[in-house]
């Protein structure tokens, strides 16, 4: 064979690579996954997350052991990630977030220069910007959704690694004093929660139920077009100082009541409730409850609270919830048991 | 003390202060004349620290599976965490010039600014470009590769179920002079049908032509797919190796690459697609038949 075939040969083998090439690429096109606008941060109290949590979870995680192997000129490295090499061919987000993490791991195998210094020092979580505490909160409890329903499609059980992820949320969220941006960083807390419970968990749009959100001290804003009102006469509270009220306020609609504490018991005061609710026991659902671990529920499930005595002629009812060593006087406490009750449900027991 | 990757999986919410606290000053150092903007500082940290939520690295205890971030040593981990930083704040400042818009923003207050500006630094990269820098790349690098093609050799074959779309694709095939791979597909076709079938008339090629991009999307991407061919590649290595016709045992199959659960897995695979007989057992028996359709599936003649 001469040179000028051979040269014919190579180049016709790789018109045929390019033209299966760009076939390939065609076909492993994935719709882009959703991106939020960049923010510009004038108007923001959080962060804008850079992933929302239908990410191709699956994949991402996987990016640094493909980077490993390829760093370390694995030849088994394409072969043994190929589902991998093929996402990335169609998936810019992910193909994106290859690249980044090559060059940092590359940098951390390979390095050039002078190596950076060790963290060092003391923080504590009250001396972290709220908004970044608020950001660690909701990129938690994006990845929780995640990782629920990459279990559902894989039919495996993520459950546990998620509801962790919620719980460090929850404790993490309690650190923030400003109410406000303590709410946004839980916005989607309930509604994650809700999806263990399976389609028909939340009844919230039940018109027999009455859901209260509480109303944070010193807070303003909406939760599912339910207008939380801001009590002026609040003190605006800081981390450390101690609470005048023992007691977190809560509302549905036009309605309100309070949750406060004798002892280690939690109390529900409601007032006002509607006539069908008049001399019939209730049955409070309280859809975080399991998340927290260190109150000790009435009946043991959170979901399906009886209560101990029947709504009264007025409207009233006074009923407890459950037991714990938390404090509502305590500012943290506080906020961690405002944030397990950011949905109370209450209908008429079956 | 410092933090280490350790601490971020297990003891995430005490380490988180300390991570802030480094990254706000890696942050800084690499954010030049917007080293003193909070948000910009923030929103470097928060793609940083979104990042390692993501990877299943914070917070992950051991519910989620390590990774090879969690074999770094801290050298290494803090040198990756700085050039995640690196990389957030070049992109950032890069965002941000394109929207000054008057001389006096594009300004920089010193020329000690100038010195240390990163994105001078990120001009020259001294490595090269990563592997697979463009999708392009990446297929032109799958088309390349035998063992790649017969992944979606495999794929396709699987379309089988559905003739229409099949045929849509084998169209595609030809129409692209993709011959090799086409050619591959057939042989295998009219060995696994002893008559084949009629091509059926293409109305709504189009659709059929969605579908079965749609399944060989989904095919491709799947862990079980690769490891049937990886597992159909050993066994008919191993028995081309050993006499033909005779049992196999697992663990003699099973190496450094493939484990026992990944070797089930893909033997599983084989079989519901009907090119073995294997219901569990280690010892898996091969017939020189079933060899043969195997090598014809997944190796070049």
């Amino acid at each position: 064979m001469n040179n000028s075939m051979q040269s014919g040969g190579f180049s016709d083998r790789r018109d045929n690579y390019a033209r299966l090439a760009s076939w390939l690429q065609q076909i492993m096109k994935q719709p882009p996954t959703t991106i939020k606008p960049t923010s510009t941060g004038e108007n923001d109290i959080l962060l804008e997350l850079l992933l929302d949590s239908d990410y191709h979870l699956h994949f991402y995680q996987q990016l640094p052991d493909f980077i490993v192997a390829l760093l370390n000129n694995d030849a088994q490295a394409t072969l043994r990630y190929a589902p991998l090499l093929y996402h990335l061919a169609g998936c810019s987000e992910c193909h994106a977030s290859y690249l980044d993490l090559y060059d940092a791991m590359r940098a951390a195998i390979y390095p050039q220069g002078p190596r950076p210094q060790l963290g060092q020092g003391t923080r504590t979580l009250a001396a972290t910007p709220q908004r970044m505490l608020g950001h660690l909160c909701q990129s938690l409890i994006s990845q929780a959704e995640a990782l629920f329903r990459q279990g559902r499609h894989d039919h495996v059980d993520n459950d546990t690694a998620a509801r962790s992820l919620l719980q460090l949320a929850l404790s993490i969220s309690a650190r923030i004093g400003q109410s406000m941006i303590r709410r946004q960083a839980l916005h989607d807390l309930v509604r994650v929660a809700n999806l263990f419970e399976g389609p028909d968990s939340s009844q919230e749009d039940d018109p027999r139920v009455y859901a209260y959100t509480p109303v944070m001290t010193g807070s303003g804003g909406t939760r599912s077009g339910k207008k939380a009102l801001r009590r002026v006469d609040a003190p605006l509270r800081s981390p450390g100082a101690p609470l005048e009220e023992p007691t977190i306020l809560i509302q549905s609609q036009m309605l309100e009541g309070n949750i406060t504490q004798d002892g280690q018991t939690l109390i529900l005061h409601l007032q006002e409730l509607d006539e069908e609710l008049r001399g019939r026991y209730v049955t409070i659902t309280v859809p975080l409850g399991a998340l927290l671990e260190p109150i000790r529920w009435r009946g043991g499930n959170p979901r399906a609270i009886r209560s101990t005595m029947p709504v009264d002629a007025q409207g009233v009812l006074i009923t407890p919830l459950g037991e714990t060593e938390l404090r509502l006087s305590d500012n943290e406490e506080h906020n961690l048991l405002e944030a397990t009750f950011m949905l109370l449900e209450v209908r008429v027991a079956d | 003390m410092p933090f280490t990757a350790y601490d971020l999986r297990y003891h995430a919410e005490q380490s988180y202060p300390l991570l802030y606290a480094y990254l706000h000053r890696q942050a800084q150092r690499f954010l030049g004349a917007l080293k003193y903007d909070a948000f910009e500082v923030d929103t470097v940290i928060g793609h940083v620290v979104e990042q390692l939520v993501r990877l299943g690295l914070f917070g992950g205890d051991d519910k989620v599976p390590l990774t090879a971030l969690d074999s770094l040593t801290d050298a290494q981990f803090y040198a990756f965490l700085s050039r995640s930083v690196r990389n957030k704040a070049i992109d950032r400042l890069r965002k941000r010039r394109l929207q000054v818009s008057t001389v006096a923003e594009l300004e920089v207050p010193d020329n000690a600014e100038i010195e240390e500006d990163p994105l001078n630094e990120a001009v020259a990269a001294a490595w090269g470009p990563a592997p697979f820098a463009t999708p392009e790349e990446i297929t032109l690098y799958i088309a390349s590769q035998r063992e790649l093609l017969d992944l979606l050799k495999h794929c396709i074959m699987a379309l089988g179920s559905a003739p229409r779309q099949l045929n849509a694709v084998m169209q595609e095939l030809e129409d692209i002079g993709a011959d090799e791979l086409l050619d591959k597909v057939m042989q295998d076709l009219k060995e696994k049908t002893s008559s084949p079938s009629p091509a059926p008339a293409m109305q709504h090629m189009s659709q059929h032509k969605d579908h079965a991009h749609k399944k060989l999307r989904h095919c491709l991407q799947q862990n079980s797919t690769n490891l049937a061919v990886r597992v159909a590649l050993r066994l008919t290595e191993y028995t081309t190796l050993t006499m033909k016709g005779s049992a196999v045992n697992i663990q003699a199959l099973t190496q450094e690459d493939l484990s026992e659960n990944d070797m089930r897995e893909g033997l599983k695979a084989l079989a519901s697609e009907g090119l073995l007989n294997w219901s569990g057992e280690d010892d898996i028996r091969v017939t020189a038949d079933q060899v043969k359709r195997l090598t014809r599936y997944y190796k070049d003649e």
